[in-house]
């Protein structure tokens, strides 16, 4: 039987090593193609190895507001990170019980998900256009100077942009918040109450540091998706792009491996994040330990 | 039970609610008010035409048997979608099974998933457009079979064609069967696997009788996060077809590039129809709050 | 001080197209400012397409003008998009003449004033009357010179005859045709017909952007003598069909490599030798003949497409502005910006003072025709051609006046679209 084991263990392992290797595919080739030569091209074979696209990139690319559209989606996806976090551990401490219209509000919320962003973004898009020609219209009408010369957009990095990014990540965040607190055992509280603590006293004392792990990983979730979204956000955000926009822009006028190197220098950023949260989180099991308890063990 | 007053839970989750209200519902009810209106090429006027409708489902009742083209739009999107569909599902749940039941130590569970999940912080945009060198006439998957005297010419169905739309689907979206796949699995009871191998099953017996019904759910969700993704993707279709294969995303964007904005709402709620079927067909399956 | 429609206030007029009423009190402001030059510099927000774009531009009208240049870049759709809808999210706008049919009547775009723009007289002759070297060049579709007068500063209405209000000052213009590598095809291309030669299945591409793609495909369609259009730049619904039509059969037939919609897409489909004919832009094909790859921009007996861009002004802007914005489109008519952009084969719209700023083996060489005298470099320095190889097509005079159609938007756009995603969906 053992034997058994190992046998199919080992097929597994082997279909499990290529369909990595199948998801590495691309980014092995951009990060080999970003070596190219000078003169190289965006396909192979290899002109030359060299650093001289990490130059150009480090240079600026000779485009235009690379480095704005970054600071753009670094600025966003912190706070999309920040709100979903709190509002999705709001929302999971509310579903604890049952209130009225909580089947609406999660059917809503998981429609969200399922929908075709484009529908979304373009949803967004025209409430906005709407809520712009309104607004000009009042400026018109009672001829508010502040409006009709002042005004541009209610769209905005920010606002259509946030929200967008939001309908995205909460649902992400809700899900997970579900699954924390379905294997919560609520003895904890329950003891907490017990020994005289406060609502609030339970929830930062008991209940936050158990969950905290997981938080850690609705914050990786939360940034990872709205650093790469594109999809809802390309109607969305208004007049200042995000990277993964201006990143699509890119490609319509660089036919250099310039963005191979953006894209390496990306890929290395990510890794270097992912460690870093890896780290915190052993960190805090670690800390754990050594205080004694042995609440949090696994990720979720 | 700690009592709180069930006043807290409104409160808590009135954030979610605001969020929801402002940027889903009302948008969605702007998209469908919207596609009523008519427009010119600079503008949208308000209105209550079904024009939109009309012409999105253009001559598509009178060309019968010949479809036309919304039809055949959503006939060749839903085909993706099932192949991709299968091929997810099937590489998801093989490489669910391996990290659930193969791997005991949870830290290299940890590790082989995070290994997956790696790809997916390099831009979609950038990753896309590398699969032109891996696969183009003169790319590095053509040149390796000429080399290796495979084949004397060069392969071009490895691009711009029905296979690399589905290879870039399948490399994208076989994580979101994967997560909840291993999820659904992970919650198996390994005491129901022993007894079903104490009885004398072998492992394919355990694997259709106990493991596929209890993973169920996951299988469930992670078929409703693929499809819907591909019912409503222009990107990667776009650019992995050459442009030359429509999606409904696709028809959508165009539209909305040439600033008519009411027929490509309309076309919206059409795929939002359409979406919703499906969902509510699979849905039958499952009940997802419970079984999270 | 408003001048036109905005006294009758139903509610369904003041929603319709909102920005349209905002600001007509801005517009009139010009005639009455002061030429103040700024104490502290200006910065003009410069909306446009990534390709137009130029950081040297830039640079050098900071230097020569102390004015700043704000690039922002979005997409051609979004650039009509941002016009129509946040006018004053910009200060200056680099678009196509094509477009104009829509942007004008948003009324978001204020004439200029030709009594401000100092080389007015010298603008080419091309772009505002239609004719090269004397004689009239073909002008279906949306030429620039039916586009290119206002009835009034402010009017949403183009005027028949050339008047003291401008919609775009031209700043580069280019005659379009297909590009080819001429190292694969092996033989001399000469008509547009061979688009949709068999013998190039699996090898051809046009550009996936509805109105210019079915252009092309017009020019192909009359070059193989299928049928003679009645202006290839305003179709009619049956010949729309019928264009749709053709290209289904090719598309159906395998003809079709890819189509592209950006610029790098294209380079790329011919750099890696994925197609040997397609549509082109000039830059794009310099940009696969600077990787060391024969490319050609192939001059056909049919003639070409054309297209033209130039700046306009947002009615809202006003001010200092407003002054710097004229500033700048003097100073990028008086030369060095024109012999920027006839370096990379596009052509200035004064063409006497970019001469002033090119080499005269520069000048014979791109604007001329003759062979080159010395190689010729690439604006960021690199080889085009080399000594003794001659322009593709020839000289100006030769490809403008060969012109055969503009860029446009037709006035059955919408079921142009609509077409189009037929063909797509096919």
């Amino acid at each position: 039987m053992s034997e058994r084991r190992s046998r199919s263990f080992y097929l597994l392992s082997i279909v499990f090593a290529l369909y990595v290797l199948f998801l590495y595919g691309p980014t092995i080739t951009i990060v080999v193609l970003s070596f190219q030569g000078p003169n190289g091209g965006m396909t192979f074979p290899m002109n030359g190895i060299s650093l001289h696209w990490f130059h150009n990139l480090w240079a600026g690319i000779g485009v235009p507001y690379v480095v704005d559209a970054l600071l753009n989606s670094l600025k966003l996806g912190a706070v999309v990170t920040v709100l979903t976090v709190v509002i999705s551990l709001m929302a999971g401490l509310a579903f604890r019980r049952s209130f009225r219209g909580q089947s609406v509000l999660f059917y809503t919320v998981v429609a969200s998900l399922i929908l075709p962003s484009i529908v979304v973004s373009l949803g967004i898009a025209l409430e906005f256009q709407i809520i712009d020609q309104n607004v000009k219209a009042i400026g018109d009408t009672y001829e508010i100077d502040v409006i009709q010369s002042g005004y541009q957009t209610a769209m905005g990095l920010m606002t259509s942009g946030l929200g967008a990014h939001l309908t995205w990540t909460l649902p992400f965040g809700l899900l997970i918040m579900f699954a924390i607190f379905n294997r919560f055992n609520s003895s904890y509280e329950e003891a907490a109450r017990d020994l005289g603590a406060s609502s609030w006293q339970t929830f930062a004392h008991v209940l936050l540091p158990i969950i905290a792990p997981s938080l850690v990983g609705v914050v990786l979730f939360g940034f990872t998706l709205s650093w790469d979204e594109i999809a809802r956000s390309s109607q969305a955000v208004g007049a200042d792009n995000t990277l993964p926009i201006t990143l699509q822009g890119l490609t319509t006028s660089v036919t250099t491996p310039v963005i191979y190197a953006l894209g390496t220098v990306t890929t290395g950023i990510s890794f270097a994040v992912i460690l870093l949260a890896l780290a915190i989180v052993v960190f805090i099991q670690k800390r754990r330990l050594r205080h004694g308890s042995d609440a949090g063990k696994g990720l979720v | 039970m700690i009592t709180h007053s069930r006043r807290t839970s409104y409160w808590q989750a009135a954030p979610l609610a605001a969020v929801f209200l402002v940027f889903f519902a009302l948008p969605l009810l702007a998209t469908l008010m919207v596609s009523f209106w008519s427009y010119t090429g600079y503008s949208i006027e308000p209105a209550l035409i079904l024009d939109n409708y009309l012409d999105a489902f253009d001559r598509c009742i009178v060309s019968l048997p010949d479809l036309c083209t919304t039809f055949r739009t959503y006939l060749s999107t839903l085909k993706f979608c099932l192949i991709v569909w299968l091929i997810t599902l099937v590489i998801g749940f093989t490489v669910s099974f391996y990290l659930t039941f193969h791997i005991r130590s949870t830290t290299t569970r940890l590790v082989l998933a995070l290994l997956c999940t790696i790809p997916f912080w390099t831009s979609n945009v950038i990753r896309m457009i590398s699969w032109i060198p891996l696969l183009g006439r003169n790319g590095l998957v053509n040149q390796s079979l000429i080399g290796l005297g495979v084949t004397d010419q060069p392969l071009d169905w490895l691009l711009y064609s029905d296979f690399s739309v589905i290879l870039a689907f399948v490399h994208i979206n076989t994580v979101f069967m994967i997560v909840p796949i291993a999820n659904s699995m992970s919650r198996i009871d390994k005491s129901l696997v022993e007894a079903a191998r104490d009885s004398g099953a072998t492992g394919w017996q355990i694997l259709r009788h106990v493991i596929i019904p209890l993973s169920k759910t996951g299988i469930a969700i992670g078929s409703i996060f693929v499809i819907t993704v591909v019912m409503g993707d222009f990107i990667t279709i776009g650019l992995m077809g050459g442009q030359q294969i429509a999606s409904a995303g696709k028809v959508i964007q165009t539209q909305i590039g040439a600033l008519q904005f009411p027929i490509a709402a309309a076309n919206a709620i059409v795929l939002l129809a359409i979406v919703l079927m499906i969902i509510a067909m699979l849905i039958r399956f499952i009940d997802i709050r419970k079984e999270l | 001080m408003k001048k036109d429609n905005t006294t009758d206030l139903s509610r369904r007029q003041v929603l319709k197209g909102g920005a349209a009423l905002a600001g007509a009190a801005a517009g009139t402001a010009i005639t009455g400012f002061p030429a103040v030059i700024a104490a502290e510099p200006v910065t003009l927000r410069y909306l446009s397409t990534a390709v137009n774009q130029s950081p040297a531009i830039a640079e050098r009208a900071a230097k020569d003008l102390g004015i700043k240049i704000e690039y922002v870049t979005v997409t051609t759709d979004d650039v009509t998009k941002r016009i129509i809808t946040q006018p004053n999210s910009f200060d200056l706008v680099d678009t196509e003449y094509f477009a104009l049919r829509n942007l004008i009547p948003s009324g978001n775009l204020m004439g200029m004033d030709a009594k401000r723009i100092k080389l007015i007289d010298k603008l080419v002759p091309a772009l505002t009357k239609g004719e090269v070297a004397g004689k009239k060049i073909g002008d279906q579709g949306t030429a620039p010179h039916k586009v290119m007068y206002l009835e009034g500063q402010n009017s949403k209405k183009f005027a028949s005859s050339p008047t003291e209000w401008i919609t775009l000052i031209p700043t580069t213009y280019n005659a379009d045709t297909l590009g080819i590598r001429p190292d694969l095809i092996g033989r001399p291309i000469e008509s547009w017909a061979e688009l949709l030669n068999p013998e190039f299945k699996g090898k051809a591409s046009i550009m996936n952007i509805p109105s210019s793609g079915m252009m092309d495909a017009a020019m192909v369609i009359e070059a193989s003598g299928k049928h003679k259009y009645g202006d290839k730049g305003n179709m009619t619904r049956e010949e729309i069909d019928l264009t749709v039509a053709t290209l289904i059969d090719a598309k159906k037939a395998g003809q079709f490599r890819a189509f592209w919609t950006d610029f790098n897409e294209s380079v790329n489909l011919m750099a890696g030798g994925e197609t040997v004919i397609q549509s082109m832009w000039s830059p794009a094909v310099t940009a696969v003949r600077l990787k060391g790859i024969a490319c050609k921009f192939q001059p056909l007996k049919e003639g070409y497409r054309a297209w033209a861009s130039g700046f306009g002004l947002p009615k809202t802007l006003k001010g200092k502005e407003l002054d710097a914005a004229y500033e700048f489109v003097n100073w990028f008519l008086s030369g060095w910006a024109g012999a920027y952009l006839n370096r990379q084969g596009y052509y200035a719209a004064v063409l006497e003072t970019a001469k002033e700023h090119m080499e005269p083996y520069e000048w014979a060489f791109w604007m001329e025709g003759k062979p080159a005298e010395k190689d010729i470099k690439g604006p960021d320095g690199g080889l085009l051609e080399k000594a003794g190889s001659v322009r593709d097509g020839g000289s100006y005079d030769q490809r403008m006046g060969a012109v055969a159609c503009w860029n446009s938007i037709m006035d059955e756009n919408a079921y142009l679209v609509r077409k189009w995603n037929e063909f797509i969906a096919a």
